[in-house]
Order: structure tokens, then sequence, then C-alpha cells
């Protein structure tokens, strides 16, 4: 009947929906390729347009991809309907990464848009132009922001504000100090909503650059309750650190009560007096564990791995400058507007909002203020399911430093039959971590509810907490116990049988539970110990049976009663002993051995023989796991059976008998309780899944920004910002900000190691280029003697080279000017130094340091591979062993779980194993790598002594490249077949060659032998080889510029891309005076636009990175 | 930053998806976001915060429909949830409720509302009120036109003024013939009855909402008699917090329509309006049940829609239960539900039959757990009391109207 009437219900609800489903999308939802596309998409009515659009959006939302179509989209990005253009845009955005070239054939028509009357479109102009992330156009976009930033609706400056982290997430770092800049004067603006959006572009491009907030910290705080709910919660984050960072820590908070030795050891001054007063007063107020609070302060500080890593000298640092590292958040005027400007939040409806303004006064406010929190934090409880969960995982933390905060509100703990199973979990741990005397009574009438609830699990949980409150508060320990024995006794054991494998995990439980608490006062308990042994005979689950015979053993002559009682019991259970599980038998045996050592007399001979049958019974018994131990326990205690007699303990064999007394007759000590020692900030997702997220900071150093701090990031933010990050350090120097792309700390330790091996290398540069007065070549024009010049080429090419390396000599007649020297570059290789980068820094690697290079050669496994040199090396004392690199996903691909695992070339081939690595020892290994992205760094896990450590290697791309040897006439052959949109050129600026020609100065005796020219040209040669593998090809000179004049002086150099061994061309042209710098024009032709334009931005990038020669 | 949002069916299809930046995130981390919560369904399909291999997830569920949405880097996961709870409450608002069918019918409008509400992973737009004025929501006339015409757009083509002013929850040049405000006191009781019939927790979550029509910009003041009632608050953004602070008076600039005010909370209350007396008593297989439901503190209105809904133990095998007034039906999931309505005057409703265990079970150890739901119009049982509503700078006067109600909401009886 039920069924029947199910699926009419069903069909009335089809048959509605149906007639619902009239004038909506949903046909275009269903069937979105029933017709072709492309003729609708070239219709010129915007609503065929419009249906094709909807159709591919359809096509996106199921997965499909559809990027095929994207010339044709692209098009109607000039249609005037605001309706197709929001199609579009939204196509675009989808799609734009995937298909560059296409893309900027939109650009004209959002320069367009962006001078549009209606704000509307230029905001969304403005929003896909950042949108489709094209390096190519970040100039254009930056100039768009900058415009926008200005704009006189609110809207579009909103817009303006969320498109600066875009433009940041392209990494281009000549637009860094821009983007800053325009943050900082989105920041000033008087919208709130503005201020809101500027935060968040503030916390995700230079959240270390706190200067820029004190410029505007009173007037942000001020504005703080007006703007939007979301632009609060970041920028409450924001307002914290500054005040940290600038002001240090509040002496009357809970963070500071974690030093309360210090205020002891500051002398007798009349305020230092009154601040140890104020700390006295917190202990009174209700935290009991000090040393759980300084934890998850200095968890909240240092961040849980730097926090682990200095305790063992935690004290030295914790006394160092510590007064100066508090204000007071009742004289201070900043803290005071932060906490004052926060406290309405807490009202807010927005459950992230309120809990972001708590966590501040969690960490700012005074002591005794800290119980405004509890009402809005309990009141959150009520808002969705979801956040909920959230919001008691940060109760949690809150209640376990202070229990006295939620004392007086367990009844918001209370558990209601809807909650979800782990907010259950959660709301008993915190009840069992506020109870107090007062309370404990309601709870245990409660939990009396909970152990009879249908959900087992949570009877179980219940039955856990039950243990917890007893051992908290001992003089409920009894009434604990007695509940507890109550649910191991006969007849609750035996009614339930039908779901016996849910009523096992409670049983278990509450007998694990009775044994802690048995283990904190043996003797009192002696009657719960006397009813367990009484109920073992109806107890049938092995875990729970042998936990019992265990507690009987263990306690065998604790009061009158049990001496007595534990013989007998040991005697059935010997008599039964082959039909009990192995955990029983286990437990068999240790029993009767303590029993033995523990009887004296007439018992003891009783004890003997009860244990030399079990022995002789384990003996023969199926599993030689028992077998084994009956042999050693025999053996142990031979000195009892060879023959009878007490006296015989004083026989020599002392020492298994002692082994024997030491293994059983030990009382155990009652373990420190275990908490999950992991804390971060409250509200942040690391609390939440118990690890440090990617880009999870701890709060600033406390007043770690000083005056003069804040008069530089006036002038220079992006300078400061980096003084900034190298100043916290830590493992989380790592992730801040470098999340995507390359780390500018990195990049500066390559070049200091790049500037070193150069310098080392200068003794032997002296005839790196040699003049060659051959005039000019025979003719170029037939093939014959082409194909000839080239054999005549490589033989010379032979002569000159290293083998192995064929980058590294170019001797090359210039046949196309009418007359220029021609410049024969010596062997250069050794004034070649690939940048190093760091893998793996020894601060925070135990002492293991891992550096790499990019590596000349080409991949022996796959021509599409990057083969790159890395170099191991051991920095502490201690051997390391098993030394391995693999890929992120390898452990997912052994699985199987992805299907990419079929590909041709893999990601990452592994390399060979390093088994040990001594002290001072350094090992160099290959790795060959696939990079799928030219930017984006690749994550890798590096194991050593069997730990892993998650480490990214940075691509280059001047390595994605490898030499393609040619002479001049193909490579102005191939030049000319790439004209136009396959040529990009910047212009950057290049001093290399100074330092050399001011050294050269001073040396002053040879100056003939060197050339100026000759200077630049080797300078430049080397500083493009060190970066990129690329091939020589021609060094051009202007035969008849003056000495001084470097212009025309033009290098060629030719690449072919790993992957798909396209060529690429390039052409570095000089102008300028030689002893001046230089101004470089840098020309790349390539078929490959994006990669074209990414081997160009970074050849721009690091051609004027000074050289630091001495 | 959230990278990307999903919008799952509830038999794991992905209806929808919606790259947030540059960094996409693949379809296939919600093939294995199905399979982790199909294999320990109890656990995983409740977790709000999941640690995938690769990325976070945040993720709500609201009437069958998941909203997934992903990041990987460290972000406030209250405002990843918060945000979806958004998302979820607009839709449903745009398209009338919330199921697959709607949702793929609809992928347009929630495609333009998505964009709208979330730029490059950081909110941007959530207020409901500029949103219909940015796209319009499906009505049955812009469907009859597209039926007719074959197209209408629903993207407007100029910026809500509101997001430009100093109340950007507020359409601004509004006009309305007739000016009316409406202010409800919704309010619903939660309550723990525990096994001794003791009363351990009784409370009243209350929401203040007003349905205003009032033309221009109006500023409104609303006070109770007994503010101090209050145990908590939580108040919608145009509540200016220094009048509150300070005389503890509500005084706002409302937005157009029908909106949350505020919300409160009432503690420790003494009474409850109803009795629910479960009584079970177990004997060789089979177990007695009865409950008696009345009315035991007279709220001086009607108690309406009276139910009582209870799980049945695992370990029950058949149930006979009869009731002398409503309608007893046992649910395929052994749900249990009484719905009695409006409890009559002549006599006390009970229901009472056996339970029938299962083999070998002697006696039911495991006590379910009554939910009780009622309903009664116009009473707010907290005791909070309107006192006035000031209208200023208004055109013409309004007409103020004022109503409560009370509801069940966790209301649940041990036995």
């Amino acid at each position: 009947m039920f069924t029947q009437f199910g699926t009419t219900a069903e069909n009335f609800s089809k048959a509605s929906t149906m007639v619902f489903r009239i004038g909506t999308d949903a046909h275009l939802y269903d069937d979105p390729d029933d017709v072709s596309i492309s003729p609708l998409l070239d219709s010129k009515f915007d609503s065929e347009k419009c249906e094709a659009l909807k159709r591919l959006l359809a096509l996106i939302a199921q997965g499909l991809d559809v990027s095929n179509y994207f010339p044709q989209v692209v098009k109607n990005v000039a249609s005037q309907s605001l309706e197709v253009k929001k199609l579009v845009y939204l196509y675009l955005l989808h799609y734009a990464e995937r298909r560059p070239n296409e893309a900027l054939l939109s650009i004209n028509i959002f320069q367009r848009d962006l001078g549009d009357q209606n704000p509307l479109v230029r905001a969304w102009a403005l929003r896909t132009m950042a949108g489709i992330r094209l390096h190519v156009i970040s100039p254009l976009v930056l100039v768009a922001v900058r415009k926008c930033s200005r704009d006189p609706s609110v809207y579009v400056r909103k817009c303006a504000a969320n498109a600066l982290p875009k433009l940041h997430d392209l990494r281009l770092e000549e637009n860094a100090t821009s983007i800053i800049e325009i943050i900082g004067i989105l920041l000033n603006d008087n919208s709130p909503g503005v201020v809101g959006a500027a935060a968040a572009a503030f916390a995700s491009v230079c959240p270390n650059n706190l200067p820029l907030i004190g410029r505007n910290y009173k007037r942000l705080c001020e504005i703080l309750p007006d703007v939007e709910e979301w632009g609060q919660i970041i920028l409450i984050g924001i307002l914290l650190r500054y005040v940290i960072a600038r002001h240090g820590l509040a002496k009357e908070s809970i963070m500071a009560s974690l030093l309360p030795n210090i205020f002891n050891n500051e002398n007798t001054g009349s305020e230092s007096d009154t601040d140890y007063l104020e700390i006295k007063k917190t202990y009174e107020i209700g935290i009991q564990e000090p040393e759980l609070v300084a934890m998850v302060s200095r968890s909240y500080l240092a961040g849980h791995d730097k926090y682990l890593s200095h305790l063992n000298n935690s004290d030295t640092i914790s006394s160092e400058n510590t007064s100066s590292r508090f204000t007071s958040s009742k004289n201070d005027e900043n803290v005071k507007i932060l906490l004052q400007c926060t406290s309405p939040l807490l009202w807010s409806r927005n459950s992230a909002v309120v809990l972001a303004a708590a966590g501040v006064h969690w960490i700012m406010a005074p002591v005794e203020e800290i119980s405004k929190i509890v009402k809005p934090l309990l009141f959150l409880l009520r808002s969705s399911d979801a956040s909920k969960y959230v919001v008691l995982c940060n109760i949690q933390v809150f209640a376990k430093v202070m229990p006295s905060l939620f004392g007086q509100n367990i009844e918001d703990f209370f558990i209601s039959s809807s909650d979800a199973y782990q907010v259950k979990a959660l709301k008993l741990e915190i009840l069992s971590s506020i109870a107090t005397d007062a309370s404990i009574s309601v709870i245990f009438q409660e939990f009396q509810d909970y152990v009879r609830d249908p959900d087992r699990r949570f009877a179980a949980n219940t039955v856990v907490a039950i243990g917890l409150c007893a051992k908290k508060n001992p003089q409920v320990a009894h009434t604990c116990v007695e509940g507890l024995l109550a649910l191991t006794s006969p007849k609750s054991i035996n009614s339930t049988s039908g779901s016996m494998d849910d009523e096992a995990v409670v049983l278990i439980q509450a007998i694990t539970s009775i044994k802690d608490i048995i283990k904190q006062d043996p003797p009192s308990h002696e009657n719960a110990i006397i009813c367990l042994i009484r109920n073992l005979d109806a107890i049938k689950v092995p875990v729970a049976r042998a936990m019992i015979v265990w507690i009987a053993g263990e306690y065998n002559s604790v009061g009158n009663i049990i001496p007595k009682m534990v013989p007998v019991i040991l005697r059935f259970l010997a008599r039964d002993f082959p039909s009990e599980s192995i955990e029983t038998k286990y437990q068999i045996l240790n029993a009767a051995v303590k029993v033995l050592l523990n009887s004296k007399g007439e018992d003891f001979h009783t004890a003997k023989s009860v244990l030399s049958y079990v022995l002789d019974l384990a003996k023969f018994d199926l599993n030689y796991d028992i077998r084994d131990r009956a042999r050693v326990l025999r053996k142990l205690l031979s000195c009892y059976f060879s023959s009878s007699g007490l006296e015989e303990k004083e026989d020599n064999d002392e020492i298994p008998l002692l082994l024997a007394e030491h293994i059983f007759g030990e009382t155990i000590k009652a373990s420190t309780e275990m908490f999950n020692n992991r804390f971060y900030l409250p509200g942040s997702l690391s609390q939440i899944v118990f690890h440090a997220a990617p880009g999870y900071e701890p709060l600033p150093e406390p007043c770690s920004l000083t005056e003069s701090d804040m008069v530089k990031g006036l002038e220079g933010p992006t300078q400061t910002e980096d003084n900034d990050s190298d100043v916290d350090s830590g493992s989380l120097n790592e992730e801040e900000g470098s999340y995507y792309s390359e780390d500018s700390v990195t990049a500066s330790t390559g070049t200091d190691n790049e500037s070193a091996a150069s310098e080392s290398d200068n003794n032997n540069t002296d005839s790196l280029i040699n003049f060659s007065d051959v005039g000019k070549p025979q003719e170029a024009a037939n093939g014959l003697s082409e194909f000839m010049s080239k054999g005549a080429l490589e033989s010379w090419l032979d002569d000159n080279d290293n083998p192995g390396s064929s980058q590294n000599v170019a001797g090359i007649d210039n046949n196309e000017r009418i007359s220029s020297a021609r410049i024969s570059i010596g062997d250069i290789s050794t004034r070649i130094k690939p940048k190093i980068y760091t893998l793996l820094d020894p601060t925070y690697g135990n002492g293991l340091k891992v550096v790499y290079k990019y590596s000349s050669e080409v991949s022996t496994m796959s021509p599409s591979l990057v083969s790159v040199d890395t170099i191991f090396e051991n920095c502490s004392s201690d051997p390391m062993t098993k030394l391995f690199l693999t890929h992120e996903d390898y452990e997912l691909l052994d699985q199987g779980s992805s299907s990419e695992s079929q590909k041709d070339v893999p990601d990452f081939v592994p390399m060979e194993k390093i088994a040990i690595l001594e002290p001072g020892q350094t090992i160099k290994r290959v790795i060959h790598v696939h990079f799928h992205h030219h930017l984006l760094p690749m994550k890798l896990i590096l194991w050593f002594n069997d730990k892993k450590h998650p480490v990214k290697l940075r691509p280059d791309i001047g390595y994605f490249i490898k030499p393609f040897i040619m002479d001049l006439d193909v490579f102005s052959q191939k030049e000319s077949q790439l004209p136009g949109m396959f040529e990009y050129t910047r212009r950057c600026s290049f001093t290399d060659h100074l330092a050399e020609l001011a050294s050269d100065d001073k040396d002053g005796d040879v100056p003939s032998t060197k050339d100026s020219f000759l200077i630049i040209c080797e300078s430049l040669a080397s500083k493009m080889l060190s970066n990129a593998n690329l091939h020589l090809v021609s060094v051009n000179m202007p035969v008849d510029a003056n000495l001084n004049d470097a212009s025309g002086l033009c290098l060629r150099f030719s690449g072919e891309i790993l992957s798909n061994s396209i060529p690429c061309l390039v052409s570095v042209t000089l102008d300028g005076k030689s002893f001046e710098p230089l101004n470089a024009t840098v020309k790349i032709n390539c078929e490959e636009t994006v990669f074209g334009l990414n081997l160009l931005n970074r050849i721009v990038n690091f051609l004027p990175e000074p050289r630091l020669t001495s | 930053m959230l990278q990307c949002i999903f919008l799952l069916s509830d038999s794991g299809e992905v209806m929808l998806e919606k790259q947030l930046t540059g960094h996409r995130v693949d379809r296939s981390i919600c093939a294995w976001f199905w399979e982790q919560s199909l294999s320990q369904p109890d656990s995983f399909k409740v977790l709000p915060v999941i640690a995938s291999p690769t990325h976070y997830l945040f993720q709500i569920v609201r009437e069958g429909i998941t909203f997934l949405a992903c990041t990987q880097v460290e972000m406030q996961p209250l405002m990843g949830i918060e945000f979806l709870c958004r998302v979820a409450d607009v839709l449903s608002d745009y398209l009338g409720g919330l199921n697959e069918d709607v949702i793929k019918d609809n992928f347009v409008i929630v495609y333009e509302l998505l964009d709208e509400m979330i730029d490059n992973g950081f909110p941007l737009t959530t207020e409901p009120n500029i949103l219909r004025d940015m796209i319009a929501p499906p009505n049955i006339v812009s469907k009859m036109l597209s039926v007719v015409t074959g197209n209408t757009s629903n993207v407007s083509d100029t910026l809500p003024g509101a997001t430009s002013s100093c109340v950007p929850w507020r359409t601004t040049q509004l006009k309305h013939a007739n000016n009316d405000v409406y202010v409800n006191l919704v309010e619903e009781m939660d309550a723990i009855i525990n096994s001794d019939g003791a009363l351990v927790k009784c409370e009243i979550f209350g929401v203040v909402e007003v349905n205003s029509h009032l033309s221009g910009i109006p500023d409104l003041t609303l006070s109770f008699a007994n503010p101090s009632i209050l145990n908590d608050v939580q108040f919608h953004p145009c509540v200016r917090f220094r009048p509150w602070e300070s005389e503890k008076v509500l005084s706002f600039v409302p937005p157009d329509g029908l909106f949350k005010l505020m919300s409160y909370r009432v503690k420790k209350l003494r009474n409850t309006p109803i009795y629910v007396k479960p009584q079970m008593s177990s004997e060789s297989g089979t177990c007695r049940l009865s409950v008696m439901v009345g009315i035991r503190n007279d709220p001086g209105k009607a108690v309406d829609s009276l139910v009582v809904q209870f799980q049945l133990p695992h370990c029950v095998s058949s149930a006979n239960l009869t009731a002398n007034h409503g309608t007893v039906n046992i649910l395929a999931d052994k749900t249990c539900s009484w719905s009695i309505g409006r409890i009559p005057k002549d006599k006390a409703p009970q229901m009472s039959g056996t339970l029938v265990l299962e083999d070998g079970v002697e006696q039911l150890q495991v006590k379910p757990t009554f939910r009780v739901g009622f309903k009664i119009m116009g009473v707010a049982l907290s005791g909070l009391k309107i006192n006035k509503l000031d209208l200023k700078n208004l055109p013409t006067p309004a007409h103020k109207g004022f109503r409560a109600q009370t509801e069940a909401g966790q209301y649940e009886v041990r036995s």
C-alpha cells in the first residue's frame, strides 16, 4: 500500500514540476546540444545568441568541455545586450586561461566598456578583464584598476579592490608596488563597502605589510561596524595582527597569564605588584591548568611546529624582554578602541563575524571581561547545523583553557536528539571539561539519560565522559563507578543480545572507564573490583573479559576479600582456559603470575599449581604466541618450579626472579591526561582540521613592528613587506603568500649563490671572448658552402667544446650586415653558474639541507622532462636514513584512485633512494620532472628518517627549453617566419658589466686586453646562459660605433621548447653608454604565445638583477 | 578564499560548477566526496569541514541539495559555511524552494546569481534586496513572456542605487501606494524534559520579523516593554548599535519587504504549555507503551498542530499503537508519528499499544526520545512585549500591525 502511494505521489510531483518547468530554461539543461550551437552564436538576434550561450553554460554546468566555441563566443562580447554580455563573461571566465590567444581579442571591448556611462558595465568589464588572468594584459588591467579605484561609483571601486588579488595572483613583480599602493588608496576610501573589499585584498596580497594599516588604524576601527559583514571578518583579523605587532599583547589578557614567573622575577616595583595580583586573580577566576594556557597562547603566537621546537628552551624565550612586549588593554588607547569597536559585532547575525570578534576578545580583552563572549558564542549554536559544529570546536578550546567561562551555561551543551553524532561527541567533551563540584550532579543526571540513548556509539562516548568527570572530581568517583557498574550487570547485558556489537562497545567502554577510575585510588574501590569479578561469568565479550581478568590480577592484594577471591576465580578460569579467547588467555597467564608473586604460605602452593596447570595448557595452545609466552614464563619462573619451598628464592637464580617481579609486580602509575595539544587561532580552518592549513599564520611577534618600520612602510611598502617576512621566518614563511608562485626570499638566496659562484670564477675568465679578425665569410648564399661552413663550425665547436654541454660556445660569422666584428666567445661554460634554489632549509628540515639547480642536460628519460640536480647535505650531527623524494600525489596514484596514472610521461621520475647520509656528507641526485605549468610550483614530498616533509619545486621557465643549435642564417630565416603576433618585446635595464668594468679599472695593469664591449658581451651572455638553457647563436657588434657607445650590440640565442620542440628565438639588443647602466631590449619570437610571454617576463626579470660581485 | 562551488543533487550528480579563481578545481573532487560520504554515512555526511587529499571542503545540505565549496588555503571556515547558507537562502527565495529540478530548470539564474554574489572567491553582493534589483527572479509573467516571445532578459541593465547608498540593504526611491509595516514575533520553544519528568532546559529562541512596505527612507524605532528578559540578541545589519547599547531600543532604516530584524533568546523559563508523559514497561519480549498529552499551563490561545514523534529502537520488530484521538503512523524508517492536531476539550489524548521486541531480547534497555511539535498563534511565550513602534521621515502616515506566534523548536521528552 505504501509503495503504491509513493509512486502516485512521485507521479504527482513529476506532473506538477512539468507544469512549473514551462517557461524556464529546463529544456536547455536537459538537452543542451540538441541543436547546433555554432549558427546560433553567429546569429544576428540577441535572443538566439542568448539561447546558444545558455546551452554552452548548461554544458559547462554538466562538466563538458566546450572551449572549442571560444572564438565564436568572444566575438559576442561586443554585444549591446547586457544579458548576452553577462553570459559571454561567464563563459570567458571559465575558459580564458586555456585559450589566451583568443581571449586577447576581447581586450579592446573591455577597454571600451571601461569608459561606459553605466557603472554596471564598467564593473563587469573590470571584473572579467582581471578575471581572465593573462600575463600579457596585466599592465592594461593595472591601469584599469587604478582608474576604477577613483571611480565615482562605489560598486566599481569595490570591484577594483576585488581585482587586485587577481592581479597579484599572476605574480608579476613589477606590479607589486602599484598593487599595494592602490590598496592603500582603497583602504582610505570613504565608503565602508570599499574598505571591506580593500581589507580582503590586503589580506590576500600583503598580509604582513602592517605599516599600511598603521596609517589608518583608528579610522579603520571606527568604520568597522559599518563595513559589510564579509569585510568585517577579514578586517577584524588584520586589526588584531596590527595591534599585536605594534603594541604587543595585553598584560591583563589570558594570553599574558602564561608568564607568572616573569612577574615574580621582576623585582618589587609597585606596578608589577598589581600585575601579580591580577595574575593571581586570574587563577581565582578559574584557569585550572596554567600549562595548558601557556601552551595555547604560545601556539597562537608561534605556530604549533615552532612552539614544539622551542619547547625545551621555552624559559629563556619567555623571560627575555617580556615587560616591553606587553601593553595594557585598560590603558592603551589602541587596544581599547579595538575592543570597543568589535564588541557590538558580537551581535552580528553572521556567525563568522561573531566568532572573529569573540577571537579578538579572547586574545586581547582583560580576563574578567572575557565572559562577554560567552552568550554570543552560545547563541550561535542555534544557527545552522554546519556552523554549530565549527563553533563547538572553538568553544571546546576556550572551555579547556578556562572551564569557568562556560560553567554557568551547562544546559546549552545538553544533547538534543537531532544533533549529529560529531556534535554530540563535542558537547560531551565540553561538558566533561566544564563540570564543577556544583554542576556535576546535574550533569550526571543528564548522562544517565544519554547512556540509555538508542545510539549506542553515543552511549559509549557518554561512558568515556563519565570516566573523565570522575577523574577530574575525585569526590564523585564512587557515584560514577556505581553507575558504570550497573551497565556491566548481567541484567543489562543479557537483555539486549539483539544488538550485541553495539552493546559490546558500551560494555568495553564502561569497563575501561572503571579501570581508569580504579587506577586513581585502588583501595577505595574494593567493592567495585569485587562486583566486576562477580560479573565475570556473565560477561562474554572477550575484550571486556580480558580487562576484568587484568583488574583481578593487578589488584589481587587490595583489601581483605579480594585476596581470597582471586585465587578461586583463577582456578575456574584455569579450568576453562582452552575455551577462552586469546586476549583473555594472555590476561589469565599474567594474572596467575601476579597472584603467585603476591601469595604466601598455603596460598603459594595453590597458586603455583594453578600457574603450572595453566602453563601446561598454554604449551599446547593453537596460538603460537601463547605457546611462546608460556615458555618464557616457565623459564622466568623456573625457580618456583625447580623445587618447592620459599628458601629457593635466596638461591642464585635471582636475576629471573627480579625480572619477574619487575615485569609483573610493579604498580602502574596513573598516566597524565592526554589532550589534543594542537591549538590554532580561534576561528581558523586549521583549528578545525587540526593541522596548519597552507597560508595559516600565527599571530605576529608582539611589538615586532617598530616606529622605524612604520616610517619605512610609508616610504616603500614592498620593501617592508619583505623585511617583515624575513623577520617572521620559521616554517610558515614558505607558506606565506607564496602558495602559488615564486618566493622572493628563495629567489634572493638564489642570486646570492650565483654571485658567490661567479665571484670564485673571476680568475679564469681572462679570454672568454676572442676577436678573430676574419673578414667576411665565404658566400653564404649557395647551399654547398653553407653546408661546409656548418661543418666547419661543428668541427670548431668540437675543438672548444666541453663534452656534454653544447650551449657554451658560439663562434658565428655575421654575414648580414655590411661589416661588423665577428666575435667568438671562448669557453664560457666556467662562467655559467645556474641559479641554486633551496628546496629544504636546514633550520626546519632537522638539519637536512636540500638545494637544487636546473641542469642544462636534457633528461635521459624523455625529452619532455626537465632534469634537476638535487644536492642533499646533512648539516646535523646525526646520520639520516632513507632519503627519498616523491610526488605529492604519489600515494594517491599508488592506490589507483586516479585514472591519470596511465599517462605516457610521468610527472615525476622518482630518484634513486639514498640509504644513509652521514653528517656533513653531500650527495647529488638527478630528478626528472615534468611541469604542467610554467609558474606553479610542483609539490613534492621529501621522506627522510621515515618522516615526510612537503617541499615545493619551483619551476624555472628558462629550463623548459633546450639549446637549439643553428647558425645565423637559419636564425634570421626563422625570425622572419614569426612576425607580428608571435613577436614580443620588452625593455629592461642591464648593469652587470659595470662591476666588472670598475674592477678592471682598478687593476689597471692590463687594461688593453679587455675591451669594454667584450666585458659587456661576456657578462650579458653569461647572465643569459646562467638563467636559461639557450644556445648562443651570434654576437653582433657595430664596428663603426665609438668606444663608449654600446648601442647596437646584439646577442642572439636560440632554443626549443622541451614539450613540443617549437623553436624559440631570443634577441637582446643593448642601448646606451658602456660605463652606464644599459637599456636592453629583449625580443622573443615563438609560436607558442603563452610560453614566449612567460619566458620574456622571466628574462626581463632576471636581467636587471644585480650581480653582487666583490 | 573559496576556489569553486559545486551543487550536488541528492544522488550525487554534479548539477552545477562555478569556478571562482584561476586555480580551478576538477570536478573529480565531487566523486571523491560522494564516495566517502556513501562509505561513512553518519560521520562524513554531516561534517561541515572536510580535509580531502587536495582541498578543504565546506558543505551544507539543504533539502537534499549539497552545496560544496573548495579552498586550498587557510580561511575562516564559518565564512565559507555562512556564505553557502546565504546562497542557499537566496536561491530558495528566488526559486520558491530547493530541489534538483528547480535548480536545473533555472541554471542560468543560478549562475548569474553566483556570479554576482561572489567575486574571486570573496563575497560581493549578498543582500537579497540588491540582488533582486540586479537579477529579476523568475515569475509567472516572465515565464509566460518567454513562452510567447521566445526570450526575455532577467538581467537588469542598471546598477541598483542601493549599492552606493549608505544603507546598502535598502532599495532607493521606493514608492508604495499603501504604506504599511508589520512586526511579527516568531518564537520557538526549546525544551528538554528528562526521564524523571523534570524540566531540564526550557528556552525561547525568537525572531522579530518585519514586513515593511514604506516609501522613501523611513527611520523606525522599536522598543520593548521588558527588554531585560532578553538573554542574548543578534541584529540585522540595519540596526544601529548605539541606541541599543544605551537605551535598549531598536533604531533602524528597514530594507523593503520581509526581513529578520533581530533574533533573541530568553533562557530559563519555568513552564511549558503542554505536558507529554510517556510510560514504558517491558516484559518477556514485549513492551507496553503509553503516552499522555495534555495542557499544563493554558497559554490563553489554542495549541494547534500538535505532533508527537519518536524513533522506534532497533530491537523493536513490530509495533501496534493506537490513539484515542488523532492518527498514528509508522513510517518505513521506524519513525512513529502521532498527529493530534488540536487538543479536544472533553478528553486527554492518549496513545497506547505494545512493541514486540526481536527474538532473544527480553527487555527494552534503550529509551527513545519523543519530539513534540506544536504551534500557538497570537502569543509569545517568552513574555516579550512590544512597547511601541515610531515611524519617522515618512511622507504619509503608515499602517502598523503586530502579531506573535510560538512554535515548538527542539522540544524533547525523554522516556
